[in-house]
């Protein structure tokens, strides 16, 4: 049995007397694609943030790539040192710079090389179908194609787990099956390893290798999808 | 806002208030515009002259100076208040803005105590190292410095608590702290931290007291000198034009510059703030120290320890009681006037269509930016004439209309801000109920900006209580302000004497900021 990329063991956090996360363990292997699936204000979204490290959980233990990165009231490992790709909800697109200048610095924080930064700006765009949008604003972008200015932002810097939280709660309906759609493709092709937060069971049925499903902080439920059971 | 129609109240009191300002600030502004017109083969003449040259060339590097280093200390203060942990830290940020309140002079006074031939550094070193230096550009530059840096610091601290916490996070998950902080923060909060510097530019190049104290000589002091010591009148005001022009034009690139956000301050979406930054503590926290020490401590330090030599401050403060009880009774009543036209033209301006409301904030960010002497000369060349508008000259009133000029567009900006964060649904909501406009803004408009109210009017007694630039060139003969009677004594009278009175002046300045903080702290806790 090989490790899990990532676990959780006990992870609590609280936000004064309420526990927003409570207790909640979870094991995420290596290319796996797993969907955390619950009503808004159950924790999925600080479930992400303490895996980022923007948290600190206050009683338990998260481990990645077999190092332990967080325990009870301390990050051990800073964010930027986790190599994640993370799309915020509201997919916080830096308004001053163009979706390379966005890219640019990702690459340039991973220590990609200067040559061959242009060359994987190009292939990711050309990845999330956005080559000819390179430099726009995110403010010149329609909402659609700002989140696959997200999408590729997130992607540039060859995280090891890629986090997304309800990335397409904005979108119209059409958009949002279009977008799923997308990065479910793009979860093949680039065998990611991800999480991806939502109230949508829809979502989950498409992206999700495994559902975690969550009620007050606590994981409830897990169950595989016919996703999972067909690559099994 | 289409509820109220053109027949209800406050058509007239807007259109009041309207008028009143039009009258009080934007006349003395259009008198100075139609002499430059009128006086155009003077003005030519005098940029001819050398000696003007030198004086546009003080006065700009008085103005750029300040504004570099008073950014370069409030800006990094600024972000250190919105982004790091510092204990205290709302007494902390008061502390560190008050020297923006005290009358500039009177920090220059400490800076002379300290620095100059007979101060401090010559008494403890037994030699004068510092008051060639002290009295010079770069002395006036450094004092100016201390006293407008709390604008780069407020104006930053602002912009960064208006950046979305999600966008630095988004940075800080891929990169360490000081590179978010140079890559995303910096260019999110500059177009404020420029406009703050333009502002400090313009404060700078308007200020009279300093430059006056330190025999600096630029614009403003000379605009003083043509008009007080060799009664030119028409001089004095051709000397107005480079130093207005100037002024007006910065002025407006700052106010365009930070546009809609001068009176919108849109809060972030989430309350938290990114944890990575928080392990800046201990050098941020040192620093904070030394400039609070430096801008504010020192000096009062210095003022008190200079103040000790007095005999009696018994005797000093009734030597200038007149000057103490002119000053507060008008500084009150300028404070009143003011805060009663502003809430009106703050209102009008909140509730204004989005262009008209750019406008207006440009119009406002010019008028604040007319630099006081010139505030001085408009008035007298409007206001001493027979008639109506020569009943006022030579009576205390052209004193509170020198308080309204100077100051009713600030006030307005800050009630603007105020009353835009009141809804117009509670307006809609109260006029559906059958209330009418003026029961409306009693009842519901005004007691939700109380504390703004507070805050404004105490700021405007402050500014009022401390202006000398404008005040010395129209206060009546025979009748002077504390700050007028300080700077004409200091020629001719003992250090000590001077020091209690500025400690004096210091002391109210800073007491209604500790009402100030009072009444924030118990409206928090309601």
């Amino acid at each position: 049995m090989t490790l899990p990329l990532l676990r959780l063991a006990g992870v609590t956090k609280r936000y004064g007397p309420r526990a927003a996360v409570d207790g909640v363990s979870l094991d995420v292997h290596a290319g796996e694609s797993v969907v955390i699936l619950g009503p808004s204000g159950c924790g999925k979204t600080t479930v992400l943030r303490l895996i980022a490290g923007l948290e600190r959980p206050d009683a338990g233990e998260i481990w990645l790539d077999g190092r332990t990165v967080a325990r009870a009231g301390r990050n051990l490992v800073p964010p930027y040192e986790r190599q994640l790709g993370y799309v915020f909800q509201d997919l916080a697109l830096w308004p001053h710079l163009t979706v390379r200048g966005n890219l640019e610095f990702v690459m340039a924080s991973a220590a990609v090389p200067q040559d061959a930064r242009a060359e994987r700006a190009r292939e990711i765009l050309a990845l999330v179908r956005i080559e000819l949008l390179a430099d726009r604003h995110p403010h010149e972008l329609s909402g659609g194609e700002q989140q696959r200015a997200a999408l590729a932002r997130a992607l540039v810097g060859q995280p090891r787990l890629l986090l997304l939280d309800e990335p397409f709660s904005s979108l119209d309906p059409d958009l949002r099956v279009v977008l799923r759609e997308e990065v479910d493709r793009l979860q093949r092709v680039l065998h990611l390893t991800s999480i991806y937060v939502t109230h949508d069971r829809e979502d989950a049925s498409v992206l999700a290798d495994r559902v975690i499903e969550m009620r007050e902080g606590r994981n409830v439920a897990q169950r595989q999808t016919p996703r999972e059971s067909l690559r099994s | 806002m289409t509820i109220w129609g053109l027949r209800s109240s406050r058509t007239v009191i807007v259109g009041l208030a309207v008028v009143v300002s039009v009258i009080v600030c934007g006349l003395p502004l259009a008198y100075m515009l139609v002499q430059a017109g009128a006086s155009s083969d003077a003005y030519a003449a005098l940029l001819l002259d050398a000696r003007q040259l030198a004086l546009l060339y003080n006065t700009t590097a008085l103005g750029i100076g300040t504004a570099l280093l008073a950014t370069l200390i409030g800006a990094p203060l600024g972000l250190t208040l919105a982004r790091v942990a510092v204990p205290f830290k709302p007494g902390l940020r008061i502390a560190l803005a008050a020297p923006v309140l005290l009358p500039p002079y009177v920090t220059g006074l400490a800076w002379v105590y300290t620095a100059g031939s007979a101060g401090f550094v010559a008494s403890v070193t037994g030699r004068d190292l510092l008051s060639e230096w002290t009295y010079s550009l770069s002395g006036a530059i450094l004092v100016l410095s201390l006293v407008f840096y709390p604008l780069s610091m407020l104006a930053t601290e602002v912009a960064a608590r208006r950046i979305e916490p999600r966008l630095e996070e988004a940075a800080l998950v891929i990169a360490p702290p000081g590179r978010v902080l140079r890559h995303i923060t910096l260019p999110l909060v500059a177009p404020a931290v420029a406009a703050a510097a333009l502002v400090i530019f313009v404060l700078a190049v308007s200020e009279f007291g300093v430059p006056g104290l330190l025999r600096v000589r630029v614009f403003t002091t000379e605009v003083f000198t043509a008009f007080a010591a060799l009664y030119d009148f028409g001089r004095a005001t051709v000397l107005t034009l480079p130093l207005l022009g100037l002024s007006i034009i910065v002025a407006a690139v700052a106010a365009l510059l930070v546009g809609e956000r001068l009176v919108a301050t849109r809060r972030a979406l989430s309350g938290a703030q990114p944890l990575a930054f928080e392990g800046w503590t201990l050098g941020t926290n040192a620093a904070a120290a030394c400039v609070l020490g430096i801008a504010l401590v020192i000096p009062l330090a210095v003022l008190a320890r200079e103040a000790l030599a007095v005999p009696s401050v018994a005797a000093v403060v009734a030597g200038s009681r007149e000057a103490i009880r002119n000053s507060l009774v008008l500084a009150a009543l300028g404070a009143t006037i003011v805060t009663l036209l502003a809430v009106w033209l703050g209102y009008a301006r909140a509730r204004a269509p989005h262009r008209l409301g750019v406008v207006a904030d440009v119009l406002f960010v010019v008028l604040f930016a007319v630099p006081s002497t010139v505030v001085g000369v408009g008035l007298i060349g409007v206001w001493n004439r027979a008639g109506v508008f020569g009943r006022l000259y030579g009576t205390d009133g052209m004193l509170l209309l020198a308080y309204v000029a100077r100051f009713l567009p600030v006030a307005a900006l800050a009630l603007a801000a105020g009353i835009r964060y009141v809804p117009t649904s509670h307006e809609e909501a109260a006029a559906v109920g059958g209330a009418g406009w003026w029961r409306t803004m009693i009842r519901i408009v005004l007691p939700q900006i109380r504390l703004t109210l507070l805050a404004t009017w105490i700021v405007v007694f402050i500014l009022a209580f401390g202006e000398l630039g404008a005040s010395v060139l129209v206060a009546p003969p025979g009748e002077a302000t504390l700050p007028i009677r300080i700077y004409t004594i200091i020629a001719n009278t003992a250090p000590a004497q001077i020091a209690a009175l500025a400690l004096l002046q210091a002391l109210v300045v800073l007491s209604p900021l500790a009402v100030l903080v009072l009444a924030t702290t118990a409206w928090r806790r309601q």
